[in-house]
């Protein structure tokens, strides 16, 4: 580990150039203190997010796909119990400003890697500032409105049902192209900012997007949204990735040294 | 770096809170805001009634509300001349603003689709109706994260005279706080938390509204401050 440390950190001093500083840049504090601050926003924000889906909003692991007018209505009225949903969905969309922070500093650490273009980090910034809507929103809105009339008409009430786990499960794009993104710079990046093996890593991660494809088409079984293969195995391989790309980012940012100059 | 641009930006700021404004007084769904407790039908006739009035509000709402994006990316610009430790604020920032301008071009669309053929079942009109105030009132957390992630920009400045003065944080943090009680309108269907409550409706509002003026000489300010700093005319 110590070896792989020391080789980083040579490649690090042989691959840093030392650009001509701007006017202001000379007044800028020797500190990393603005990263480390979004940095603590990671555990906060995952807090909040298991929190709301699992404890409060019941929703995580998903509810049933396969249910019926009356079970969505029940869904909401007892499973999930009102005064929950709503307060969690609340907490969620307070809390998911600290998403932002989170990606924000992917992007300030692909800015430092070498032979790959901004464009990268532009992506992926992009990316999920897009993904945030139908990724996690939308069941925060969708739901908060189901639970606001369970009296409903229970045809509506199981469209909602519908609408936000398929979107909440089943918004795969977004994801795809972050994780392509990240891939795609973290195997051209010369110095090393993330090790490969997060990228490979990355690659499944890519591979259990797709296995959740099926959820539009099946309501019972492993690629149902509540199915073994669809959700549980793409979620365990999610937070197994999320455990460790946030311990690459948190060593990332540790290596940086104090008077780097990122490109602007 | 040229600065003309962001001026251009600047003024299209109280451009777009101007349109904004009117089309939130033609748009009578606001003034007094609807209830969440009104009965399916009297949203329905609202919606029937009023159809031509909806749908020129948020044909205005949806041309021009979007507007205020330039204006956000100049403030991006500003906290990237900060001297702070990097530019992980500026990108947040820059995160958020593009999250918040999605959502309110969905609540748009569904009071749009409300007001498209009103004579749909009435509880369908209720729906989309609780669709587009839900996504209107509840999601602050982008606009709070701006706030935010402005605030501890301006506090980590480190230049001798800060790109923007230091109450400028302050008042970042106020207005957050002051526009975060939103989120509960997903909790509260009638009092100061409601969609229509005080809080929800118009102090989140009012304080959103008074930030935007105020931004605007903050960031005139700022913008002027670069053109004498780099020798550029303003």
């Amino acid at each position: 580990m110590s070896a792989t440390m020391m080789d980083v950190s040579a490649r690090l001093a042989s691959a840093m150039p030392t650009p001509a500083p701007k006017a202001h840049i000379q007044y800028r504090r020797n500190s990393k203190l603005d990263q480390w601050i979004c940095f603590w926003s990671i555990p906060v924000f995952y807090v909040f997010f298991g929190l709301v889906f699992v404890c409060l909003t019941r929703t995580m692991p998903p509810p049933s796909a396969n249910v019926s007018q009356a079970g969505a209505i029940s869904f909401f009225q007892s499973v999930a119990g009102v005064t929950n949903t709503h307060i969690g969905f609340a907490l969620l969309v307070f809390s998911l400003g600290f998403y932002a922070m989170n990606n924000a500093l992917v992007v300030v650490q692909m800015k430092r890697m070498e032979g790959v273009s901004q464009a990268m980090a532009y992506a992926y910034i992009v990316v999920l500032s897009l993904g945030a809507l139908p990724g996690c929103m939308f069941i925060a809105i969708v739901y908060s409105v189901a639970a606001m009339r369970p009296d409903r008409d229970p045809q509506l009430v199981s469209m909602l049902y519908d609408m936000g786990m398929l979107s909440y499960v089943g918004s795969l794009g977004c994801f795809v192209a972050q994780y392509v993104v990240f891939v795609i710079a973290v195997l051209l990046d010369k110095r090393r900012i993330f090790p490969k093996w997060i990228a490979y890593f990355s690659i499944w991660v890519i591979f259990t997007e797709i296995l959740a494809g099926p959820i539009f088409a099946f309501k019972t079984g492993p690629f149902a949204w509540d199915g073994a293969i669809s959700f549980w195995l793409g979620t365990v391989v999610w937070v197994f990735w999320q455990f460790s790309f946030t311990i690459c980012l948190y060593k990332a940012i540790k290596r940086q040294p104090l008077d780097e100059v990122v490109p602007a | 770096m040229r600065t003309k641009d962001q001026t251009i930006s600047l003024w299209l700021a109280p451009v777009t809170a101007a349109v904004l404004l009117l089309a939130f007084c033609l748009f009578r769904g606001f003034l007094p805001p609807l209830s969440p407790a009104m009965s399916a039908e009297a949203v329905a006739s609202f919606y029937k009634e009023n159809a031509g009035w909806i749908r020129l509000s948020m044909v205005i709402m949806n041309l021009w509300g979007i507007m205020l994006i330039p204006f956000y990316m100049v403030i991006v610009i500003q906290m990237k001349r900060m001297a702070t430790p990097s530019h992980v604020f500026a990108y947040a920032y820059l995160g958020a603003a593009s999250g918040g301008g999605a959502l309110l071009a969905l609540a748009n669309l569904f009071w749009l689709m409300a007001a498209f053929r009103p004579d749909r079942g009435a509880e369908l009109i209720q729906l989309l109706n609780d669709l587009g105030w839900m996504t209107f009132t509840a999601p602050i957390g982008m606009i709070v994260a701006q706030n935010v992630t402005l605030a501890l920009a301006i506090l980590m400045d480190a230049r001798p005279q800060p790109v923007f003065p230091r109450w400028v944080a302050h008042y970042s943090i106020v207005t957050g706080i002051l526009i975060a009680p939103g989120a509960l309108a997903m909790v509260y269907q009638s009092g100061p938390f409601a969609w229509d409550g005080l809080f929800a409706f118009w102090i989140r509002n009012s304080a959103f509204a008074l930030y935007i003026a105020v931004m605007f000489f903050v960031v005139r300010a700022a913008i002027r401050q670069q053109a004498v700093e780099e020798g550029v005319p303003a």
